[in-house]
C-alpha cells in the first residue's frame, strides 16, 4: 500500500513512452503520404487537394488484391506502386497538366472535384462499408521491456520509412532524380539543359500518388478501408507539409513524426474524439505565424 | 447609356421582371406536388448559400472551404435554444448570427494574411475544428447523434407548420435578403475595393486599400447570412447533425453553386443553385437516394468542366452575362 504514491508516477512516464512510440509509428506512415504531396508541390507548385484519395485508392487496390488473391499487405505494395504510378502519370497528362501555371483556385477547384469523383466513384461501386483486411499478424504485438510494439503498425512505419528514404535516394543519387529536381528549382534551365518538365511533371505526380497509395497499402492490416477514408489523411498530410516547408521533403519527414506524436499524445491526455484538435490548432499556428515552415524556408532536398 | 434597342423601353425591360415576380408568388399554391415545392426551396435556399459564399469567395476571390461550419454556427444555437428553453427559431437564430460574425471576424485576422492554397486549407482546418468540437461536446449538442426538432402541429410562433408554403415564402424572404445584400456590396466602394483584391492584391494594396480590413468585412456579412440561413435549415428539415451541417461536402456544395453559376455575379448562384439542385433530384431518382455519390460525381464532373472551360462560370455564357460581371 506504501508504494502507491510512486505507483502512478512510474506509470504515467510509461504512458507517456508508450504514446509517444504510438505516434512515431503513425508518423511514418503520414511521412509517406507527405512526402509525395510535398515532391508534387515542389515540382510543379501545384497542391494536390485529391491527395488522400489516393491513399484511399491504395487501400481498395490492397483490400481487392487480399480478397481476391489472399495477397498480403506487404506482397500487394509492390504492386500497387507502380500501378498507380501509371494511373498518377496519366491523371497528370489528362487533367492537372491543364491548371499547371494557371491561378491557385483553378489548381485548389480542379483537385477538389477529382476527390470529390474519385470517392464516390468508389462510393458507387464498393458502397459505404468499413471493410478490413485480416492478416496473421493483426493482433500480434512485440514487447521491448515495458513498451509494445503493435506488428502491422510497426511493419507499416518501417515500410513507409524505407519508402521515403529510397525517394530520398532516387532524388539525390540518380539522373532521372536529379532532373526531377532540376525542373523544380529552375524550370527554365533545366528545359535549357534538354530536360523535358511536361515528363518531369508527370513523373513527379505520378511518384507522389503512388507513394500515397503505397502508405494505404500498409495502412490497411490497422485501418478500415471506406470511400470517405482519403478526407482524414488529406488534411493531415497538408498540416506535415506546411509544419516541414511547402517542397521541403526531410522537413516532411520530421514534420510527419511530429504530428503523429502530437496526435497521439491529445488522444491519450486530452480526449480520444480530440486527437485531430491539437494537431490542427497546430496546422492553423503554424501557417498564421510561420508559413514558410518550421524548418526555414523553400524547397530543399 | 441606353444605346441598344433592347435596353431602351423601360416597360421591356420591367414587363419580364413582373412576370418573374408574378410565377414565384403563384406557383406553390398551383405546384401538383409537394415533392417539386420542396426541391424549390431547396433551389432557393443553396442559391441563398451560395450568395452568401460568394461575397467573400467570388467578390473578394477568397477561396473559404469551411463556410458550412457558420451555417452549423447559426443551427445548433436555434435548435438548442428551442429545445430546452422553447425560445422560437425566428428569435433564436440571432446568438448563432452573433457568434458567427464574432467568429468571422478573429478568423478573418487571423488567416487573410495567408493567399492561395495557404487559405483555402486554413478554412478547411476551421470547418475541420468546429465539426470536431461539435462531435466532442455531446452532452450539449448530441454529438454524431445530432438534434431532432420534434413537430407538434403547426405552429407559426416556433415556425412549424404542416402546410409547405410557409416554407416557401420564408426561403423566398431570405434569398431576396441575400440577393439584396450582394447587390448592395457589388455596388458599394467596398465592393469594388473586393474586386480590386481579387484582380491583384499587390496592386489594390499599393492604391491605399485596407486589404486586412475589407477581406474581414466581406466575410463577417457572408458568415452572418450563412448563419442566418442555419436557423432556417433547423425549422425546415428539423434535424442536425455535424456531418451535415458543418460537414466538408456542405462547404463544397455551397462553393460549386456559387462557383458553376458564375463567381462575382449577382445571378450566378441562382443560375448554379437551379443547375445542381435539380440535377441530384434526377440523380437521387434515377440511381436511388442511397446511392448518394451519383449525384456529387455529376457535381465534380461539372465543376471540372467549368474549371477547365469556363472559369468564370456559366453565367459567363449567357448573352450579357459577362458584361454583368463588371459593368456599372
Amino acid at each position: 500500500m506504501d508504494r502507491s504514491g510512486t505507483g502512478p508516477k512510474k506509470m504515467d512516464i510509461l504512458i507517456v513512452f508508450q504514446a509517444i512510440v504510438n505516434g512515431l509509428m503513425m508518423g511514418g506512415v503520414y511521412a509517406l503520404i507527405a512526402v509525395g504531396l510535398t515532391l508534387i508541390f515542389g515540382v510543379m507548385n501545384v497542391v494536390n487537394f485529391a491527395h488522400g484519395e489516393f491513399v484511399m485508392l491504395g487501400m481498395v487496390l490492397t483490400y481487392l488484391l487480399h480478397v481476391l488473391f489472399r495477397m498480403d499487405p506487404g506482397v500487394s505494395i509492390l504492386l500497387v506502386i507502380p500501378i498507380m504510378l501509371g494511373v498518377g502519370a496519366l491523371v497528370q497528362r489528362a487533367l492537372i497538366s491543364r491548371v499547371v501555371g494557371q491561378p491557385d483556385e483553378a489548381q485548389i477547384l480542379l483537385t477538389l472535384a477529382l476527390s470529390v469523383l474519385l470517392t464516390n466513384l468508389v462510393l458507387l461501386f464498393m458502397g459505404p462499408d468499413y471493410r478490413s483486411v485480416k492478416t496473421a499478424y493483426k493482433l500480434s504485438v512485440w514487447e521491448v521491456g515495458p513498451i509494445l510494439f503493435s506488428v502491422p503498425r510497426f511493419l507499416a512505419f518501417f515500410v513507409a520509412m524505407a519508402f521515403s528514404g529510397m525517394l530520398w535516394l532516387f532524388l539525390t543519387k540518380t539522373d532521372l532524380g536529379k532532373g526531377l529536381r532540376a525542373v523544380a528549382e529552375k524550370p527554365e534551365v533545366a528545359t535549357l539543359m534538354g530536360i523535358n518538365p511536361k515528363k518531369m511533371h508527370a513523373l513527379a505526380f505520378g511518384i507522389g500518388i503512388s507513394l500515397a497509395a503505397g502508405a494505404g497499402s500498409v495502412l490497411t492490416p490497422f485501418f478500415y478501408t471506406f470511400p470517405s477514408v482519403g478526407g482524414m489523411f488529406v488534411l493531415i498530410a497538408f498540416v506535415v507539409v506546411v509544419l516541414g516547408g511547402m517542397g521541403n521533403i526531410p522537413g516532411a519527414i520530421l514534420g510527419a513524426l511530429a504530428i503523429g506524436v502530437t496526435e497521439s499524445l491529445t488522444a491519450q491526455f486530452v480526449a480520444l474524439d480530440l486527437a485531430m484538435l491539437g494537431v490542427f490548432i497546430i496546422f492553423v499556428l503554424v501557417l498564421v505565424f510561420k508559413p514558410s515552415g518550421i524548418l526555414g524556408k523553400g524547397k530543399v532536398y | 447609356m441606353s444605346t441598344s434597342p433592347r435596353e431602351s423601353s423601360g416597360w421591356g425591360r420591367t414587363a419580364p421582371w413582373i412576370l418573374l415576380a408574378i410565377i414565384i408568388l403563384v406557383v406553390p399554391f398551383i405546384l401538383p406536388s409537394r415533392y417539386l415545392l420542396r426541391t424549390l426551396v431547396n433551389i432557393f435556399f443553396f442559391a441563398a448559400l451560395g450568395c452568401a459564399w460568394n461575397i467573400i469567395g467570388g467578390y473578394a476571390g477568397q477561396l473559404s472551404l469551411g463556410h458550412a461550419a457558420f451555417m452549423a454556427m447559426g443551427a445548433y444555437p436555434t435548435a438548442l435554444l428551442l429545445l430546452n428553453y422553447n425560445v422560437p427559431p425566428w428569435l433564436g437564430f440571432i446568438p448563432g448570427v452573433v457568434a458567427a460574425v464574432v467568429m468571422a471576424f478573429f478568423l478573418g485576422h487571423l488567416v487573410f494574411g495567408l493567399r492561395g492554397p495557404y487559405l483555402a486549407l486554413s478554412t478547411l482546418a476551421f470547418g475541420e475544428i468546429v465539426r470536431i468540437l461539435l462531435l466532442h461536446f455531446r452532452d450539449q449538442t448530441g454529438g454524431s447523434l445530432g438534434v431532432t426538432i420534434p413537430f407538434r402541429g403547426t405552429d407559426a410562433w416556433k415556425l412549424q407548420f404542416a402546410s409547405e408554403q410557409p416554407y416557401y415564402f420564408i426561403c423566398l424572404v431570405l434569398l431576396g435578403l441575400c440577393l439584396y445584400v450582394t447587390y448592395k456590396v457589388h455596388g458599394s466602394r467596398m465592393g469594388y475595393y473586393l474586386q480590386a483584391i481579387k484582380e491583384n492584391q499587390d496592386a489594390a494594396e499599393n492604391l491605399g486599400i485596407d486589404l486586412a480590413n475589407n477581406k474581414v468585412r466581406a466575410l463577417m456579412i457572408s458568415a452572418a447570412l450563412t448563419a442566418v440561413l442555419g436557423g432556417f435549415y433547423v425549422s425546415y428539415f428539423y434535424y442536425i447533425d455535424p456531418d451535415s451541417v458543418c460537414g466538408s461536402d456542405l462547404s463544397i456544395k455551397i462553393l460549386l453553386v456559387a462557383i458553376i453559376g458564375g463567381v462575382g455575379t449577382v445571378w450566378g448562384p441562382i443560375i448554379g443553385a437551379c443547375i445542381l439542385i435539380p440535377l441530384t433530384e434526377a440523380s437521387n431518382y434515377f440511381f436511388g437516394s442511397g446511392r448518394a455519390g451519383a449525384s456529387l460525381i455529376i457535381y465534380a464532373v461539372i465543376l471540372m468542366m467549368v474549371i477547365l472551360f469556363s472559369p468564370k462560370g456559366l453565367i459567363s455564357l449567357l448573352p450579357g452575362g459577362a458584361r454583368s460581371y463588371r459593368s456599372e
